[in-house]
């Protein structure tokens, strides 16, 4: 589904990103682990296209959609018309489908009844989940999360390993899963790739690990 | 007529001067407001960014007044005649838009970089992303600071005289003038003006309470 292939980023002559390859199959969860700064953002941001890459190729077959870590959701807009804006821009004649469509997912994250409510009026989770449903009404084949749970405490980082491993399953989507908290990686990834310094540490499949965290801790 | 009459007649008729202070402040600021966001986004986008520059540092740097004056009479010669009405709002329209692409430059500037992100990764073309996006954003953050200008261009209007016009302070001297006395007029023009200014605040009061209740919802 999708394949990098050497890929390299620098900014400012610092490399942030040194001969990155690997490929992804259908409805996997990617963790990315690894050190703040290591270049775990830089990979999502460039598979993203968000930023470019200086070498290096990718092939991807399939929609991407990127979670920001802060969410960004447009603050004059409902949660409704936050979910709504793009689709109906691409097709104008399905506003009507759109909305249902909107509400239902959002109904499935269980904020159904914030439809109407402004960003600002949301705590933090409801907000990740707005974020997430705002990506999925635009049928990503690909979701790419930054940093799902920075500054969550440890109920609330459980409740997104149920919900990123719900949508998953009922969705059907892949996710690529950029986290520096190996505990949470563990749990929701079925893969798990360890950046340090901007290369490839260990690319492991956590399950068959007898205690993942601390295999991984190792490479740290 | 005893002296309150003439008092009450002579506030009307500095009042008269209303509707033309009025449509040049209303005029100069709405196309004040559009040429400075369209300058604003385009040298944000890169397009003619040099020429913008260039642009809005002449109109900053040179004085309102010679800019009105190079409208109403050097711009004739060019085939551009206008009534002392248009040339104002022209002159007004012009020189805020410098001011205005400043202030938007400064909201475009502290709107976070995601948001632009955002837009990207919905795939929102880049035209409604300035329109439905980021403008409107940048819109209610600089609210406070567009009412200056507004403020400003009000008490700007002023000069028009230089040119011929009959607004609010050309009434009043007029009527100084006539009542051989400058003390009541200029209250009574002060009065138009400060009534003006205090409508502005009000109104833009009532728009950033509208957005916080819009928000908090």
């Amino acid at each position: 589904m999708l394949k990098i292939y050497n890929i390299c980023k620098s900014f400012n002559d610092v490399k942030v990103l040194e001969d990155i390859s690997f490929d992804i199959k259908k409805s996997g969860i990617l963790g990315l682990a690894g050190p703040s700064g290591c270049g775990k953002s830089t990979l999502l941001r460039c598979i993203q296209k968000l930023e470019s890459f200086d070498k290096g190729t990718m092939e991807c077959n399939g929609r991407v959609c990127f979670m920001f870590q802060d969410f960004q959701l447009f603050p004059h807009m409902t949660v409704l018309q936050n979910l709504t804006y793009a689709p109906d821009l691409k097709d104008r004649d399905k506003k009507e489908e759109h909305k249902n469509q909107a509400e239902s997912i959002l109904k499935n994250l269980g904020i159904g009844s914030k439809a109407e409510k402004y960003p600002v009026a949301l705590s933090g989770g409801q907000k990740q989940r707005v974020a997430l449903a705002r990506s999925l009404i635009t049928n990503p084949d690909i979701l790419l999360c930054d940093e799902p749970t920075s500054g969550l405490d440890v109920s609330t980082t459980m409740d997104v390993v149920s919900l990123l491993k719900s949508v998953n399953e009922q969705f059907g989507v892949t996710m690529i899963i950029a986290s520096h908290d190996l505990d949470f990686l563990t749990k929701i990834s079925d893969r798990i790739i360890l950046l340090k310094n901007g290369t490839i540490a260990v690319d492991v499949d956590p399950r068959q690990c007898d205690d993942p965290v601390n295999y991984l801790k190792k490479y740290y | 007529m005893n002296e309150s009459n003439s008092i009450i007649s002579d506030f009307f008729r500095i009042g008269g001067g209303l509707p033309f202070t009025l449509a040049l402040a209303i005029g100069g600021i709405l196309i004040g407001i559009f040429l400075g966001a369209l300058l604003a986004v385009l040298r944000y986008n890169g397009i003619g960014r040099w020429m913008i520059n260039g642009i809005v540092s002449f109109l900053r740097g040179t004085p309102f007044v010679l800019q009105l004056t190079f409208i109403y009479f050097v711009m004739p010669k060019f085939g551009l005649k206008l009534n002392v009405l248009w040339a104002g709002i022209l002159a007004f329209g012009i020189n805020s838009s410098a001011y205005v692409a400043e202030i938007f430059r400064a909201g475009i500037e502290n709107l976070p970089k995601g948001q632009f992100e955002a837009a990207k990764t919905l795939e929102i073309p880049r035209f409604y992303m300035w329109k439905d996006i980021i403008l409107p954003q940048v819109t209610m953050n600089i609210l406070p600071i567009l009412l200056n200008e507004m403020i400003d261009i009000i008490k700007m209007t002023a000069v028009i005289p230089m040119i011929g016009g009959i607004e609010i302070m050309r009434k009043a001297q007029m009527v100084s003038l006539i009542r051989c006395d400058y003390f009541l007029p200029l209250c009574m023009a002060a009065t138009y003006y400060y009534g003006l200014v205090l409508l502005i605040e009000f109104i833009g009061k009532k728009i950033e309470k509208r957005k916080l209740y819009a928000k908090n919802l």
